[in-house]
């Protein structure tokens, strides 16, 4: 978080072109930088159980399960309809309509993939969809899986955290391609946000469980 | 945040099959360093990458070996055996004599459901080779845990239990001549003189223990200069255990009396402990406004390009990228920068890139990317930022991304608007050094270690002064050069042992060094002074490399002094100065084999050629093997004409994970001999500019995303 700190301190002293106009500046130098110009500690966010609550959209919290790490992130950017979260270390996640379709900091990222299907199979209630996930291999080349996924509701299955407890209709995506097969969860609320999932990213990162504030 | 809600999906499977992930326990490593069982080989290979050290010792002799599987079936190996010999009328033993010997190892016929695997080989198969033994053998595994192995042997492979030929042609075998020149193909010996059966068991109890059971066709019968080894019964047995899947260690009873043990540490170049890297994820992309995105200019008195240098200076800095330069236009931004994070010039250019659409006006729609090394801009990579946009975290990026960018030599210097005022720079370091030498023609290997103190002063981003100072903790013998054995052929290398070794710090290296680029596809340097530990004088070098081509042409010419064994500053005690230099062709053969063959006059004067091949793996690992042949003849200069050696690098970053630009290499050689010796010249031009150049690049084009 540093760098990013220190790209946008460098940004808020010399007027970096659109980058002030842009999401990214504003956001996240404020939540950052809390307005001023100094770099905050390269540590975890310090984001309390209030601060999630109380600004709806703002956080994502991840838990990195094969690591054990539970992070609080960030929006550090938009792209079109996808969101990249970062958390206060290394780690970047971006989505799309809750979907995860990239990584970054991992120890095998996921580098890029679709989910526009996926979630036009959720929102009619079910589907068979074909979603191609991009891989960097150990030989810095790009590894493509293309996944046949078939995405079934599983009803109402209310989320509960932070001692609150949301109602939710769960959806779970079962996909499998070559050498890889994998189970995505998705809990959206009434109004049609994903509010929690459970998404593989690759065999050498596991799983992300992801809640969305 | 309630982890049980999560317990019911923990028992979720993401499973990766047969896959590019799939990493398999390599075989069974013999004593002698090669798949096999005890001593004897086995048809099994290695998985296709695998590189394998083996130490292992039995009474009277010690070997450390490394073993490289090339492709699926052919594989490699080189070996130094400390050994006991014979002297030449069997009358005593010389103890602890230094040996180098070469296996090679293909297989015919991969393992069927019926089939067993059947492999042909030769190992120690240059001349004088003591463990000379050519083999025919065929592995079947029955069941999971269990392979038997059976084969014929000759040479050494031979001795217990021979019998006539089978080749008739070939019944008998030259005696072993220990003053064969060292080094030559002993194809007179393949095949010839008695057979013999061996065989064996290798049973895996479970993914740790094995045991191992042999039949041995060597016998190690006395003979002037062979090894004095004991092997009264042919029958040995072993355990291996394997504490971890990169670590084998044997423990056996050979012979019925020896006790012998060995480890063997695999790694394989195509599995890279530390996956795809640990490096910090990026900055994302800035993605600009459709608004933005219409522009064709923006307004130079509210973003002045200056501000614009320093936010990108300070944003690539994040990055461990030095922006130097930067040309802009109402539609592009041309940047250059050094490169002193990633390992991979395609990351260091998707990094940048990335830092560029959170600085640059959104009607900048062109970026064109210009990695510098030693002050040498060397090429060029334009991409589209609306394809940056539209790429980022979809898949197939990457390969759209280098279709669409154009590679190209990097742009005139002197358009671009420096980044910094001041470019002087002063730098140094110490840090310890290790340095293994196989000296001249007696074949003694000496190790040296020690502090070594470097520092450079950088005049301009072009020239650079450099210096290394030594101070060895092992050599302080102070022995003086002894009489030249060989006066018509210079010691130019022969004598590197009485070099350094005084106990007082020495001046390795006091040089200055110009890089230019006097054409589009011309790179050159000019280096003077105290050039390495043995030579001082004037090295230049042109090098003709197109960005786009696989091919590239060097010239290299040198006038140089050998300097004092003392290494001062004088060159009085030899007397000796000479004209050196190549041409040098370089050729990417694809599939990740290099070849570079270099004709010319070599230090000491001689006439030849070296041929050396590479196998390079994408993610930086590389393994390569030269041979120099000159024109100075065996019968004159003893074991000179002819010199050899296994190169390895392996980059820090496929250990640890982390962004780095160092590798950990070194150069295997049998010995150092005075034919076909070259300058050791820093910063050769070659490997600093292919390493931006198109065919690099694609190499690692999926880190640009990353």
């Amino acid at each position: 978080m540093a760098r990013l700190g220190l790209l946008l301190a460098a940004c808020a002293l010399m007027s970096c072109g659109d980058a002030r106009d842009e999401g990214l500046g504003g956001q996240v130098a404020g939540l950052l930088l809390g307005g001023g110009a100094e770099a905050p500690a390269p540590q975890s966010l310090n984001v309390t159980e209030d601060d999630l609550l109380s600004n709806p959209g703002t956080y994502m919290r991840v838990n990195v399960r094969d690591h054990n790490r539970w992070e609080t992130m960030v929006r550090a950017g938009s792209n079109g309809t996808r969101t990249t979260w970062i958390d206060g270390q290394s780690i970047t996640v971006t989505e799309e309509n809750g979907i995860v379709v990239a990584t970054r900091g991992l120890p095998r990222d996921m580098m890029g993939a679709e989910a526009t299907a996926t979630w036009n199979a959720i929102r009619a209630g079910g589907g068979m969809v074909q979603r191609q996930v991009d891989f960097l291999d150990d030989q810095d080349q790009i590894l493509a899986r293309v996944l046949q996924c078939r995405i079934v509701s599983e009803g109402s299955d209310p989320v509960t955290r932070l001692q609150r407890t949301y109602p939710a209709s769960r959806f779970k995506e079962e996909c499998s391609g070559e050498g890889l097969s994998l189970t995505n969860i998705y809990w959206l609320n009434p109004s049609g946000r994903m509010i929690r999932s459970l998404q593989a990213v690759s065999p050498d990162a596991g799983y992300l469980q992801i809640d969305v504030f | 945040m309630k982890r049980a809600v999560f317990l019911v999906s923990s028992a979720m499977t993401l499973v990766l099959g047969t896959g590019s992930f799939a990493q398999e326990v390599p075989p069974t490593y013999s004593l002698y360093g090669t798949p096999g069982l005890l001593e004897m080989p086995v048809a099994t290979t290695a998985e296709e990458g695998t590189l394998a050290g083996t130490l292992s010792y039995r009474d009277g002799l010690f070997q450390a070996v490394l073993n490289y599987q090339l492709t699926n079936r052919l594989s490699g190996t080189m070996r130094y055996g400390i050994v006991d010999l014979y002297n030449d009328f069997e009358t005593s033993v010389i103890e602890n004599e230094l040996e180098r010997g070469f296996d090679l190892k293909y297989q015919l016929v991969e393992e069927g459901t019926y089939v067993p695997a059947i492999a042909i080989g030769l190992r120690d198969f240059l001349t004088p080779g003591r463990f000379q033994s050519e083999y025919v053998v065929a592995t079947k595994s029955i069941g999971d845990n269990l392979t038997v192995t059976g084969g014929i042997g000759w040479g050494e492979m031979g001795t217990h239990g021979g019998f006539d030929n089978p080749i008739s042609s070939r019944a008998d075998r030259p005696v072993f001549d220990e003053t064969d020149p060292d080094g030559q193909l002993g194809s007179d010996q393949w095949f010839a003189g008695d057979a013999a059966f061996f065989g064996g068991l290798d049973y895996q109890i479970n993914d740790r223990w094995g045991v191992l059971a042999e039949y041995s066709s060597i016998a190690y019968d006395p003979a002037p200069n062979a090894p004095a080894i004991s092997a009264d019964s042919p029958y040995s047995f072993g355990v291996t255990y394997r504490p971890r899947d990169a670590v084998q260690l044997s423990f056996a009873a050979l012979n019925g009396q020896e006790l012998a043990i060995s480890g063997s540490f695999f790694l394989n170049a195509n599995n890279r402990p530390s996956l795809s890297g640990f490096e910090t994820a990026p900055v994302p992309i800035n993605a600009r406004s459709a608004s933005a995105r219409q522009t064709t200019t923006w307004d130079r008195s509210a973003t002045p390009e200056a501000a614009l240098r320093s936010a990108l200076t300070a944003t690539l800095a994040i990055e461990g990228l030095t922006l130097t330069g930067m040309e802009m236009t109402d539609r592009t931004a041309r940047v250059r920068f050094i490169n002193t994070r990633y390992r991979s010039n395609a990351q260091a250019m998707g990094r940048a890139a990335r830092m560029m659409t959170q600085v640059m006006p959104g009607a900048i729609e062109i970026f064109i990317l210009e990695v510098e090394a030693r002050g040498i801009g060397l090429s060029s990579v334009r991409v589209a930022r609306s394809d940056l946009e539209a790429l980022e975290n979809r898949p197939g990026a990457a390969a759209t991304l280098f279709a669409n960018a154009a590679f190209a030599a990097a742009g005139d210097d002197a358009a671009l608007i420096p980044a910094q005022d001041d470019t002087a720079a002063f730098s140094w370091g110490i840090s310890p050094y290790f340095a293994l030498n196989a000296f001249g023609g007696d074949g003694s290997l000496s190790a040296d270690a020690g502090l070594r103190l470097e520092a450079s002063y950088q005049f301009s981003p072009q020239l650079i002064l450099s210096a290394a100072v030594a101070q060895s903790a092992v050599r302080f013998d102070a022995e003086d050069p002894e009489p030249d054995s060989t006066p018509d052929l210079q010691n130019v290398r022969t004598d590197g042992r009485f070099y350094g070794d005084d106990g007082v710090p020495v001046l390795e290296s006091l040089a200055l060094t110009h890089y230019g680029r006097p054409g589009g596809d011309l790179y050159s340097r000019v280096s003077v002074g105290y050039l390495e530990r043995m030579f001082g004088g004037i090295s230049t070098e042109l090098l003709w490399k197109p960005v786009e081509s696989r091919f590239g042409l060097g010239a290299e010419l040198n006038h140089v002094a050998q300097r004092d064994s003392d290494m001062g500053f004088g060159f009085g005690e030899y007397d000796y100065e000479t004209t050196t230099g190549h041409l040098s062709a370089y050729y990417d053969l694809g599939n990740g084999y290099h070849t570079q063959i270099d004709l010319g006059r070599y230090l000491a004067g001689d006439w030849g050629a070296t041929l050396r091949l590479d196998r390079e793996y994408e993610n930086g690992v590389r393994i390569g093997a030269y041979v120099s042949q000159t024109d100075t003849s065996y019968e004159d200069f003893g074991d000179g004409s002819y010199n050899k050696g296994i190169v390895i690098a392996i980059p820090q970053d496929f250990l640890t994970g982390q962004p780095n630009r160092d590798n950990y290499g070194t150069t295997l050689r049998t010995r150092v001999g005075d034919g076909g010796a070259r300058l050791n010249v820093d910063g050769r031009l070659y490997d600093v500019v292919r390493d931006a150049h198109q065919a690099d690049l694609s190499d690692t084009w999926g880190r640009f995303w990353r």
